[in-house]
C-alpha cells in the first residue's frame, strides 16, 4: 500500500497528494469528488509549497536570532481552516538531501475533515522512514 | 492562576504566549526569555495573518468553503514545533507531544 493509500485511512481523510518543491500536483487521491477536485488540490500544493518555504525561513531566522536550536529543518506544515486542515510533510526530502541526493522525492499531504482529523495519525504516517534511493 | 498557564501543565508544552492584536505580548510563560516570548509573539501575530490570508486567496480562487477562517497552523521542526490558535501560541516538542489535545485546549483557552 502507498503512502497516499495509507494517508486516505486517516479519519475524515478528504484527500490525499503529493507535489514538486515548484507546488505543481503530481498525483493524488480524492474520497469526496463533489467537494475537493484536482484543481483545488493543485492551488492547495502550491500553497503549501509557498508555506514550506517561508516558515523554512522563519526557522532558519528564529535559530539565528535566539540560539534556540531544533526548529530547523521544518518537516511538516498544517493549516487549520474553519472546516478542514491540510498537512504536509518535506521529511523524506530532508532524507535525501542529507544523504547528498541533488534528485528528491516529492512533498506529500492530507486534506482532513476537522471534527475527525488527528493530526498525530497523520505526521505518523508522513513522518514513517522509508529507504533513501 | 492564569487561564493561559495551565497549557503549561500538558506534557510537551515547553512555552506559551498570548499575544495581542498588534503582536504586544500579553502574557507568557515557559522557557523562554521575555525577549524572545515578545519576537515570538510578532512571529505568531504575523504568521496568522498570512496564513489568514492564503485562506481567504484559496477560498476566492477554488469557491471552496470551509478554509476561511483559519482557526489556526503547525509548523513543525526536527524537535520543536510552533502551534498557533487565534492570538495564542505554543512552543511544544515535536516528539511526544499530544499535539490534538494541545491544539484543543489552545482552541478552548482561546475562547476566554
Amino acid at each position: 500500500m502507498t503512502k497516499l493509500d495509507e494517508l486516505m485511512k486517516l479519519p475524515g481523510a478528504m484527500a490525499a497528494f503529493e507535489f514538486r518543491g515548484s507546488g505543481e500536483l503530481l498525483e493524488q487521491r480524492i474520497a469526496y469528488p463533489d467537494r475537493i477536485d484536482e484543481s483545488i488540490l493543485d492551488l492547495l500544493a502550491h500553497m503549501c509549497a509557498a508555506n514550506m518555504s517561508i516558515a523554512t525561513m522563519q526557522a532558519r531566522g528564529w535559530e539565528k536570532v535566539t540560539t534556540m536550536k531544533g526548529f530547523y529543518p521544518v518537516q511538516e506544515f498544517t493549516l487549520i481552516g474553519f472546516d478542514w486542515s491540510v498537512v504536509v510533510s518535506g521529511l523524506h526530502r530532508e532524507q535525501y538531501k542529507q544523504a547528498g541526493k541533488f534528485s528528491l522525492p516529492p512533498f506529500m499531504g492530507v486534506v482532513m475533515a476537522n471534527d475527525k482529523a488527528d493530526y498525530e495519525a497523520a505526521f505518523a504516517i508522513l513522518e514513517k522512514q522509508e529507504p533513501v534511493q | 492562576m492564569s487561564m493561559i498557564r495551565r497549557l503549561l501543565a500538558l506534557d510537551g508544552v515547553n512555552v506559551v504566549c498570548h499575544f495581542r492584536d498588534d503582536g504586544y505580548l500579553i502574557e507568557g510563560y515557559g522557557l523562554m526569555s521575555r525577549n524572545d516570548m515578545g519576537r515570538l509573539a510578532q512571529f505568531a501575530r504575523d504568521y496568522r495573518r498570512m496564513i489568514q490570508g492564503n485562506a481567504d486567496q484559496l477560498a476566492m480562487f477554488t469557491n471552496m468553503r470551509g478554509w476561511t477562517p483559519p482557526r489556526g497552523w503547525v509548523v513543525r521542526g526536527v524537535t520543536q514545533s510552533v502551534c498557533g490558535v487565534a492570538n495564542l501560541v505554543c512552543v511544544v516538542d515535536s516528539d511526544g507531544a499530544p499535539l490534538n489535545e494541545i491544539l484543543l485546549e489552545l482552541r478552548e483557552v482561546s475562547h476566554w
